[in-house]
């Protein structure tokens, strides 16, 4: 009986040595864990990875780049520019000669790289206007989210076109003017999660302790929005990325000789009659799938980190 | 419910005077006046064209000359570039068309859209379900940028049915293809957000109430499910009409309709700043006033408002 009772306590004693080793596991971890379980969102972040890899490594090893006219080809793009993987243009060229593979991948990386600058400038505004507006409250409030209802209502679209007509159409304008007017949702969405966090206990805990109020909201109150900024995040990029397409489909966004998924379509579609379907149907795929894993990844992270 | 209307429109002015300004200031923030970047002219000439476009007032006179002869006018100035017409002319030139197909692309998105969404719902896990959540995701990222293309190689170059662009008057051959490609993404939307709060509220309480009483599967849906379902689509409506209005001009462009989006894109690519600022104005006043109308209806479909 003794022994068995020892047997017992050394047991006992041995697994609460093994519990002081267990880790506890963060809200993060287990959001990582959900979101590893959802398979259209791990598949669309490897092909996204690898869609970046590609656009920004490939062009190094590229026979042609994207901006150099072919001379043999020009002039008789539906006979000579086809994809051919002899000559170096995997994609074809286009009607002036121009390898359709090399620029696609530019045009990749600018239509990603607007996607995340422009985000990046959105989110920085949205969170701070927004958790400004939540925690402040009262009249500073009310005057600042009637000012987004005001923005909500115009069509940014059309400012942002004047504003690069005025302006020059250099790249950073693009990324800016984009990101200037799309910052509206994510200040909504925090202005309403920050009045809900604004009266948590830890919160009355920080000012009571003397704690200033950007100190406050810098250290307390915008942490605790992670969450809900990253999934909006994720459902921006493809938004501005659209966004973007759009203006240089019109001609009034990125120019020659860069170029982006919008601008590619929009010279893919003006050749359509004459027979070079390349032209149009690879830099569409490229549009379509990356706008797809941005989708697919922002429902993976909305489930993952915002289980109902 | 008249004193709602009343604010509810009222309170639209401060954001209508916002795009003014905006616009008018983006304006004249541009290096240069509208009539300096092409050959050197001689200072009296130049003075004498800005003296009768009234370009040599200060800036709030010019703002306020502006607003005023909008307002109780309805006059948006001349065009810089086109030297016999004015934006009115413009305007009333394009205005029609724009109005024609953008309202028949808002009719197809909503009802398709609505009925799409409803049956999901109603037929929820049946391949019906399937294929319109797979219609859905799919439209998803098919802009009208992209649909026009795609629909234009389809039915113009390769089934020869319909005409690839062009207005014609407005004949329904020449309708189609831009109503196809500008609405299929707000129907998706809308298709989507439908069948989510369709499954919501067949799932609640009343609805349950009405199956126990013996009502017919028609009656429950028509006449119980359907109010409480598309009032939050309401509320999608404003920024697809917002998204609509942008989507005009890639439909003008790329069909060659002739509606306001041709003169603004070609505005942008000329700098003639007056019919910039004109079209925006416009289609800033047609969202503005749309958005109100959807917020009174809102009020007064939704039975938790009381006013």
């Amino acid at each position: 009986m003794f022994f068995m009772n020892r047997k017992k306590l050394a047991d006992v004693a041995d697994r609460l040595l093994d519990q002081q080793n267990i880790k506890g596991r963060s809200l993060w971890q287990d959001a990582y864990v959900r979101f590893r379980k959802n398979k259209a969102a791990v598949t669309s972040v490897v092909i996204l990875t690898i869609m970046v890899l590609v656009s920004f490594i490939a062009p190094f090893f590229a026979p042609w780049d994207y901006e150099t006219i072919d001379w043999n080809l020009i002039g008789d793009a539906r006979a000579a520019g086809q994809p051919n993987i002899e000559n170096g243009h995997y994609f074809g060229t286009d009607n002036l000669g121009r390898d359709i593979f090399a620029r696609t991948l530019q045009g990749t990386q600018i239509s990603l790289l607007v996607g995340l600058l422009g985000t990046a400038v959105a989110v920085v505004i949205g969170l701070f206007y927004g958790a400004i507006a939540g925690y402040f409250g009262g009249r500073l409030d009310n005057v600042m989210m009637r000012f987004v209802d005001i923005l909500m209502s115009i069509p940014t679209m059309f400012i942002i076109i004047i504003a690069m007509v005025v302006f020059g159409r250099s790249i950073f304008l693009l990324f800016l003017a984009i990101g200037l007017f799309a910052w509206m949702d994510m200040a909504r969405i925090v202005r309403g999660q920050t009045l809900a966090i604004k009266n948590k206990e830890y919160v009355e805990a920080a000012r009571s302790a003397g704690v200033g109020n950007i100190r406050i909201i810098t250290r307390h109150i915008i942490p605790n929005l992670l969450g809900i900024v990253v999934i909006y995040t994720s459902l921006l990029i493809p938004g501005l990325i659209l966004t973007e397409s759009f203006i240089s489909f019109l001609g009034l966004g990125i120019q020659e000789p860069l170029t982006s998924w919008g601008a590619l379509i929009n010279e893919g579609a003006g050749q359509i009659q004459y027979g070079t379907p390349w032209q149009l149907g690879f830099p569409i795929g490229f549009f379509v799938v990356g706008l797809y894993c941005f989708l697919f990844i922002g429902d993976g992270l909305r489930d993952a980190l915002d289980p109902k | 419910m008249l004193k709602f209307i009343i604010v509810r429109f009222l309170s639209s002015i401060p954001t209508l005077l916002l795009l003014i300004i905006v616009s008018f200031v983006l304006m004249h923030l541009a290096p240069g006046g509208p009539f300096t970047s092409e050959k050197e002219l001689p200072p009296e000439v130049l003075a004498n064209i800005n003296a009768k476009y009234g370009l040599d007032k200060s800036w709030p006179e010019q703002l306020w000359n502006y607003i005023t002869s909008i307002i109780f006018h309805f006059d948006f100035g001349p065009s810089f570039k086109y030297k016999d017409i004015s934006v009115n002319d413009i305007i009333a030139q394009g205005f029609p068309i724009t109005m024609t197909y953008g309202l028949w692309s808002f009719f197809v998105a909503t009802t398709v859209g609505i009925a799409l969404g409803i049956t999901a719902a109603v037929k929820h896990n049946t391949w019906i379900d399937y294929f319109a959540v797979g219609v859905s995701i799919g439209a998803q990222v098919l802009p009208n940028f992209i649909m026009a293309p795609i629909l234009i190689i389809i039915f113009t170059l390769w089934l020869d049915l319909l005409p690839g662009g062009g207005w014609n008057n407005g004949a329904w051959q020449n309708i189609i293809l831009p109503v196809i490609a500008l609405s299929t993404s707000f129907m998706a939307s809308i298709a989507r957000l439908t069948r989510g709060s369709m499954l919501e509220v067949l799932n609640s309480n009343f609805i349950r109430t009405a199956k126990a009483k013996g009502l017919p599967a028609r009656t429950i849906i028509f006449r119980h499910a359907i109010k409480p379902a598309l009032l939050p689509i309401m509320s999608y409506l404003g920024p697809a009409f917002v998204g609509m209005i942008s989507g005009s001009v890639v439909i003008d462009i790329y069909f060659s309709t002739g509606g306001m989006g041709q003169f603004f894109v070609e505005a942008a690519l000329s700098r003639d700043y007056s019919l910039l600022m004109g079209v925006t104005i416009l289609f800033g006043v047609l969202t503005i006033i749309f958005s109100a109308v959807v917020d009174i209806l809102y009020a007064w479909l939704d039975p938790k408002i009381k006013l």
